[in-house]
């Protein structure tokens, strides 16, 4: 279906040569103003996504993980362009989505799909369903109106629903049937890339599972790059095939799924995979905990980000950030100790 | 709680034995607000915690474990059964009875924000509480216990005089164990109090938790549709579903060997970050069905990979098993 198709899901660096990264970040950077306090009226800014530099090959998962303001979603939408960066760029197919006049930039939106976190904020609650569906393609002017009706039905089941809940409105579906819905509409324009963000992170367990192995089988069909962004380390190692973390607006360390949680580099990373709470009986009851709170965006600490909390921090982390260095095949990290 | 209790339970009767717990709420419908039916939010729930232990209450959205909690409180009011607490049923207490009953039992809830006044210090809110029961005979000195509770949750003494929004979320929640803690209850009701906090700011407060337990004898009644925090605080385990208890016994000897389908369908269902565990998740069929219509039976029948005829027409009993017991036919000893 598209140009990517030749690569699946877990693409080697062997089959990387032949390829160009379906997107690339380049020292993407945003930030935000911030009035520092109610009355004194002084303004700061806080850098919500600092100098991040990542590529997503076609047909790959990246999973983006990180704690609540490192980052992560601001990162996800300056990628789909639905805000604009402070400095950086985002190329897609190598080409700057920046420069895009506005035809193209409404051709690359097509290309380009999100899936939300709560599919009930994002579905219109006075349509229905099939008309919801039916939207992206009135939009952007395809098929007739019969071809549209057909499409339809085959989106509904491709996401495990019956063409009957075309005509229902979205609060007749369940949390997880709402998500279903979110996706076949993420998927209506034949899209390249999704970013989903938190996807099933308002779901049930039992719920989450199915549409996790829901995206995971669309992804594997259809070809798709996902830059999977979550909280949740279980679901991100379910879903991705390389891992990038962020701390603080930075990414701190990138590595394929299995490196990060067999052989993490970064002590950050290394602090969030001991914090996960596991209910397998074969893991360790008590977590090795990261001291302190996260830091606030708004005034992160010098050098280093993580050098507070940090088990192994130096002098040199409390004055100089470290940059991304290798450490293994496709494997980087920020950190001066464990280099 | 029942004829096959284990033998390890201690001769001294539970802190709190819950019996027949039911809470239903009415459906409404039509101009004049008729009833028309009601939702068995809790449907005949026994419980038992003994002093200094924790019981986790596990399930998914809708299954109850939050209206179990509230009605042990009588936060909301029971239809019927018997909270027992060290032998006093709190559900037949009139109100000023219920009142020394109030600081026996405190709850943490999940949102810390929600739950703390925004207008008051919290020197304010921590000793609210003991000034409501008499605790500390001046200002001076309940000051001096607000220092000691904020230093006891790893909270500065010094920033009591800071408002609820100077501080982070997990900072919150200490602020709401600390006020908990003021005035010394014998049960913690925690509904999801960590299911709102990053992953390591969570492994914090449920340290924390184990830590002030272990210091203070404190009993546990932990509320979450997390089973990969049970682990971590629990002794037992009680699996909800559709308002009934379906399995409930040791944690690790239920997590490692799980007897009710439905339990072993959300342990499968939950990811997992050991390297050498499946990637692959086990969803559960279908859909929750709603709490309003359960299906007949047993509850889970319409989801279960196991289900079989008599789960279609009679509700199991709780069977005994190994680790405690399981509401599914597949433990009857008749079988």
């Amino acid at each position: 279906m598209t140009a990517a198709a030749h690569a699946s899901q877990h693409a080697g660096p062997a089959s990387r040569e032949t390829a160009e990264p379906l997107l690339v970040t380049r020292d993407l950077t945003k930030s935000f103003p911030v009035r520092a306090g109610m009355l004194s009226g002084r303004r700061g800014e806080v850098r919500a996504v600092d100098h991040v530099s990542i590529e997503v090959w076609p047909g790959e998962t990246l999973g983006l993980v990180g704690e609540s303001g490192c980052g992560k979603s601001t990162l996800g939408r300056l990628v789909l362009r639905l805000i604009e960066p402070t400095s950086g760029s985002v190329l897609f197919r190598g080409r700057d989505v920046a420069a895009l006049s506005r035809a193209e930039l409404k051709a690359f939106r097509k290309r380009m799909q999100i899936v939300f976190q709560d599919p009930y904020a994002s579905l219109n609650p006075r349509m229905t369903v099939g008309e919801a569906l039916e939207e992206p393609f009135v939009i952007h002017g395809v098929g007739t109106r019969a071809e549209r009706r057909e499409r339809v039905t085959e989106l509904l089941h491709r996401v495990g629903l019956t063409p009957e809940h075309a005509s229902h409105y979205p609060h007749e579906f369940s949390g997880g049937q709402r998500q279903r819905v979110g996706i076949a509409r993420a998927l209506a324009l034949d899209p390249e890339l999704i970013v989903a963000d938190e996807p099933v992170s308002a779901l049930d367990v039992s719920i989450q599972a199915q549409v996790l192995n829901l995206l995971a089988d669309l992804q594997r069909e259809l070809h798709l790059t996902m830059l999977f962004i979550s909280h949740d380390l279980r679901v991100v190692r379910h879903m991705s095939r390389r891992v990038a973390v962020m701390y603080l607006g930075r990414l701190i360390e990138v590595a394929p799924t299995a490196t990060i949680f067999s052989a993490p580099a970064h002590p950050y990373t290394r602090l969030l995979l001991e914090s996960v709470p596991d209910p397998d009986p074969r893991r360790r009851r008590r977590a090795a905990v990261p001291v302190g709170d996260v830091p606030s965006p708004i005034d992160p600490p010098t050098g280093c980000h993580f050098h507070p909390r940090c088990p192994l921090a130096q002098e040199r982390c409390r004055v100089e950030a470290p940059g991304l260095t290798p450490r293994g095949p496709e494997h980087a990290a920020a950190c001066w100790a464990n280099t | 709680m029942s004829a096959h209790a284990k033998p390890v339970a201690t001769q001294a009767s539970p802190l709190l034995q819950v019996e027949g717990l039911s809470t239903w709420f009415p459906i409404k419908k039509g101009v004049f607000r008729k009833t028309v039916g009601h939702v068995r939010a809790v449907d005949g729930v026994d419980l038992t915690i003994e002093a200094g232990k924790t019981l986790a209450l596990v399930g998914e959205s809708g299954c109850g474990k939050t209206t179990v909690g509230r009605s042990i409180l009588r936060l909301i009011p029971a239809r019927a059964g018997r909270v027992l607490f060290e032998g006093t049923d709190l559900l037949a207490l009139a109100r000023d009875e219920l009142h020394p009953y109030r600081r026996k039992l405190q709850i943490v809830f999940q949102d810390p924000m929600a739950s703390l006044n925004p207008r008051l210090r919290v020197r304010e809110i921590v000793s609210e509480g003991m000034r409501s029961f008499g605790i500390g005979a001046s200002d001076a000195e309940r000051g001096e216990r607000v220092a000691a509770l904020l230093e006891r949750v790893k909270l500065d003494p010094r920033h009591m005089t800071r408002y609820p929004h100077e501080f982070s979320g997990g900072q919150r929640q200490r602020i709401c164990i600390a006020r908990a803690l003021a005035v010394e209850p014998e049960l913690l009701i925690c509904d999801e109090a960590v299911s709102a906090l990053d992953v390591s700011i969570q492994a914090q407060i449920l340290n924390l938790l184990r830590d002030i337990q272990q210091e203070l004898g404190l009993a546990y009644l932990f509320i979450t549709h997390d089973l990969g925090v049970v682990r971590y605080l629990a002794d037992r385990v009680a699996v909800m579903y559709l308002g009934r208890v379906v399995e409930h016994g040791d944690t690790e000897a239920l997590m490692a060997a799980p007897q009710h389908p439905y339990t072993q369908a959300l342990l499968a269902a939950v990811p997992t970050i050991d390297p050498t565990g499946a990637r692959r998740v086990v969803p559960v069929l279908g859909d929750v069905p709603s709490p309003a219509n359960p299906p007949a039976g047993c509850h889970f029948h319409t989801r279960c990979p196991k289900v079989f005829d008599r789960c279609r027409a009679e509700t199991p009993p709780l069977y005994p098993v190994a680790h405690g017991d399981s509401r599914c036919f597949l433990s009857d000893p008749a079988r």
